[in-house]
Order: C-alpha cells, then sequence, then structure tokens
C-alpha cells in the first residue's frame, strides 16, 4: 500500500528534501504533534491542510527548528537537524520561510529587506546583493516599489517582498505559514501566483493554507492534519475528489468545497 | 514692597556658571546612564541567575528611592564606602547617574520587548544568530520607539538636576539661592530662577514633541 502511494510521488526515486519521522511537539500539558510521520520530495508542493489547531503550523515552524521537536526526527537533505544554535544557523539559510504576517523588517525598504541576508549572513558584497535583490523584486513584480518601506506598502505586495527576501538566500525548500491568511482577498491572488509559479520552476514548497483551490490546482501531495496527526495523504485528486477519512470529508463539506 | 531687579543682572555672571553646570551634569547624566541602561538591561535578560537578579535588584531600588534621598546618601555613605572623598559635582552626577540609569534600563527593556517575536523569529529563520539579529533587526526598531521616551526622560533629568543643590554643587538652583540669601531678594531671585528653568526647558520639552511626531511608530 505504502509503495503504491509513494510511488506516484514527484521524484519519488530521490532521497527526500524534508523527512518528519515520528515527530512529537507538546507545549505544557498540549500536545500539539502526535508522531506525524511524512515527506517532502524534491521539487514537490506539498500543502498542509485541516482544521486550525491541527498542528500544521507546528509542524512547519519544526522543519527549520523555530520549534523544537519533543520527539521523533526532523531529516533535512539526509541529516537530522542538528542541536546547537551555531548548527541550525547553517541549517536556516538553506530554507527559506515565509509567515502569516509578513515580518518584514518596518526599518528597511523593500530593497534592502531583500539583500540584507546575503550581506549580513553570507557577506556578500552589498552592491551584488543590491542587484541581485532588484531582480528578485522584478521576479516577484515589484521591481518599481524597491524604494518603498513596508509601511507604504499593501499586504499583497509585502507578502510578495518576504517571498523574495526567503530566495535571495538561494533556499533548498521554502515554508510557507498560512501566506495569504492576513490578506485582503483582493491580494490574494498576486501571492498566490507568485507561488505557482514558483512551483513550476521546480522549487521545493511546503505550504500550510486554507485556500483550497491552490492545494487542489498547484500541490503535488496534500497531507490532512486532525488533532496532531496526519489522518489522510494523497494527491491533490484523491484528497479532494475521494477522500476516504471521515473527518477529511467534513473538513471540507464545512469549507463550502463542492467538489 | 519695592522690587529690585537689578539684581538678576548684577549677578547675571554666577547665574550663567549656574546654567553651564546644570547643563553640564545633565549631559554627563545621560552620557553615563544610556550605555549604564543597556548595561543592566542585559544584565536583567541574562541567562545567568545571579546576573539577572542583579540586575533587578538596582532597577527595583534606584528607580524606587527618592532621587533628593539618594544625592544624600551619595554624599555621606559614598564617601565611607569608597574610602574616596568625591568633589560635590561628581558626588551629584553618581546620584542622578544611578537614578537615570535604573530608568533608562527599563526604557530599552520596554522597546525591546515591544517589538513583535515575530520579527526575531523572521531573522532567525533566515539564518541570522542572536546578536546579528538584535543588531540589524531588533535594536534599530527598538531606539527609534524609545527615542521618545530617553527625550521625556531627559527633559525630567534637566529640571531634577536642582536636587543636588542640597549638597552645594553651584548648579542654577543652588547659584541663585545663594544669590538669595545674600541679597534677601527672594522674590526676584525665585522667579528669575523660575524664569531661566523655563526658558531653557521649553525648547527642549518643543524639541521633545518634534522627535514623538518624527518618530512615533507607524506600522
Amino acid at each position: 500500500m505504502a509503495s503504491a502511494l509513494t510511488s506516484r510521488r514527484k521524484n519519488a526515486d530521490q532521497p527526500p528534501v524534508v523527512l518528519y519521522d515520528k515527530v512529537v511537539k507538546r507545549f505544557g500539558a498540549l500536545t500539539v504533534l502526535n508522531g506525524v510521520s511524512a515527506q517532502v520530495n524534491k521539487g514537490e508542493v506539498v500543502c498542509l491542510i485541516g482544521p486550525s489547531g491541527s498542528g500544521k503550523s507546528t509542524l512547519l515552524r519544526c522543519t527549520n527548528a523555530l520549534e523544537i521537536a519533543d520527539g521523533g526526527r526532523v531529516v533535512f537533505e539526509g541529516q537530522p537537524l542538528p542541536k546547537t544554535e551555531a548548527e541550525l544557523r547553517h541549517v536556516r539559510r538553506r530554507m527559506g520561510m515565509v509567515f502569516q504576517n509578513f515580518e518584514l523588517f518596518p526599518h528597511m525598504t523593500a530593497l534592502e529587506n531583500v539583500a540584507c541576508g546575503p550581506i549580513t549572513i553570507l557577506g556578500t558584497d552589498p552592491a551584488e546583493a543590491r542587484a541581485k535583490a532588484q531582480a528578485l523584486l522584478e521576479k516577484v513584480g515589484l521591481g518599481a516599489k524597491a524604494g518603498n518601506h513596508p509601511s507604504a506598502l499593501s499586504g499583497g505586495q509585502q507578502q510578495r517582498v518576504a517571498i523574495a527576501r526567503a530566495l535571495a538566500m538561494d533556499p533548498d525548500v521554502m515554508l510557507f505559514d498560512e501566506p495569504t491568511s492576513a490578506l485582503d482577498p483582493e491580494t490574494i491572488g498576486e501571492v498566490l501566483n507568485v507561488m505557482k509559479r514558483l512551483a513550476e520552476e521546480g522549487m521545493t514548497m511546503v505550504v500550510v493554507t486554507h485556500e483550497m483551490s491552490f492545494a487542489r490546482r498547484v500541490a503535488n501531495w496534500v497531507l490532512v492534519f486532525d488533532e496532531g496527526r496526519v489522518i489522510e495523504e494523497g494527491s491533490p485528486v484523491q484528497i479532494f475528489d475521494a477522500p476516504t477519512h471521515a473527518r477529511t470529508q467534513s473538513f471540507l463539506s464545512h469549507l463550502g468545497w463542492n467538489g | 514692597m519695592t522690587l529690585d531687579w537689578n539684581v538678576v543682572w548684577q549677578y547675571r555672571a554666577d547665574l550663567a556658571h549656574g546654567v553651564l553646570l546644570t547643563i553640564a551634569l545633565t549631559v554627563a547624566t545621560m552620557a553615563i546612564a544610556v550605555p549604564g541602561g543597556i548595561v543592566v538591561m542585559l544584565m536583567r535578560q541574562s541567562h545567568v541567575r545571579a546576573v539577572s537578579w542583579a540586575g533587578t535588584v538596582f532597577v527595583e531600588f534606584f528607580r524606587n528611592v527618592p532621587l533628593i534621598l539618594l544625592v544624600y546618601w551619595a554624599f555621606y555613605v559614598l564617601p565611607i564606602l569608597a574610602d574616596v572623598q568625591f568633589s560635590a559635582f561628581a558626588t551629584g552626577l553618581v546620584a542622578m547617574c544611578l537614578n537615570v540609569s535604573a530608568y533608562n534600563a527599563e526604557t530599552f527593556r520596554a522597546g525591546v520587548n515591544s517589538i513583535r517575536k515575530g520579527q526575531l523569529e523572521a531573522a532567525m529563520a533566515m539564518g541570522m544568530s542572536r546578536s546579528q539579529a538584535m543588531r540589524k533587526v531588533i535594536l534599530p526598531q527598538a531606539t527609534r520607539r524609545i527615542l521618545p521616551v530617553l527625550a521625556s526622560t531627559w527633559v525630567s533629568l534637566f529640571k531634577d538636576t536642582s536636587l543636588v543643590s542640597v549638597i552645594a554643587v553651584g548648579e542654577l538652583a543652588h547659584t541663585a539661592l545663594q544669590i538669595r540669601s545674600q541679597t534677601f531678594r527672594v522674590l526676584e531671585m525665585l522667579t528669575a530662577m523660575a524664569a531661566i528653568y523655563w526658558a531653557l526647558g521649553y525648547p527642549q520639552a518643543k524639541l521633545v514633541d518634534w522627535i514623538h511626531r518624527k518618530y512615533g511608530v507607524t506600522e
């Protein structure tokens, strides 16, 4: 059964980029992740869906050790996440993260936001970093806004700058934590389009989202969370058209999803 | 009752000297109490319990003792403790610094804590170390936020320097009160003193208002 499932996945013949092995996370008495095992293959877009509080964001935050798992392992490119802060920094450089609330640095312009990672962390020559930052802003359609501070940008524009900022470090995987949940409906599309283009370029992406149409159209693989577990996983067609788990069915029906 | 305003003009050199000492005391106190406040704030946030405890005790003690008591304490106790005879100016400076450092420590702490946790996480997720995140992301934002508070502290400090007159530091208040007791022109000297403090303090207060407007947080 397992082999039948994985054989349908993209790049299943190559080692996974991220492997979650029975990951457990507790906040006090509350068990948020109760033994989650999953994998993300190279070039895949894996969407994490499920009700709020089901553990999707926590798993994403365990990927780059913003939360430290209490049990199990997170393996990135064949290596379990290191324990020390100094080693973790090197791993985090290779993962880009996009937050629900953008978290752009408000005292820097859009260009400075994108260039500051390479300059500060990698010691890239500032002129070179700025040129690359400008190119990345063009890529997300914001070349003309390079000199604006975040407060002078719309939510959708801020989130696109945040994506460019993450890309500036040339990550091997991009982690998206509900990237459109804080956006006006009007600007959600522009962010999803940038993400879709990124997926088409072959970027490996892990996306926590409530945008079911995005998950359906762009994801290669969907994980359904409930109460700290993955209750169902499969291709978007399988999850959205023929969910087998009763909880998945009720979750999707409550979203007003009619297939 | 006849008023003799001439006395103010007559003693203008002494008053000017007092103004200079008041300004010097304010500047010197702030110059020491800003880095002092940062050090005490970092102590309070230390993971070493004894260090954070010492920082907390410092803040809670010197913030909650009347400044005039600190001035007297520095005058009578410090020479015994340190076994050195300080000048009156240095004694007053020590008392002011202890008090203002405690206030500044709390100001800096509030400033750093007011920056959303997500900002630190965003910096860490990029691969920054904690100290890089502090320098590039947290402190630049925190400084902007607390600048108006520091400016208000400055204006209070400027007026509070008058308290060191009780240990005969020859700043503006002490000088004016001395002239008063020599000439018995009580009303004239107190009025002149008020006018000078106001004339010096008002522009500073306006400057603070301007800083509030310019650097007030917009996000």
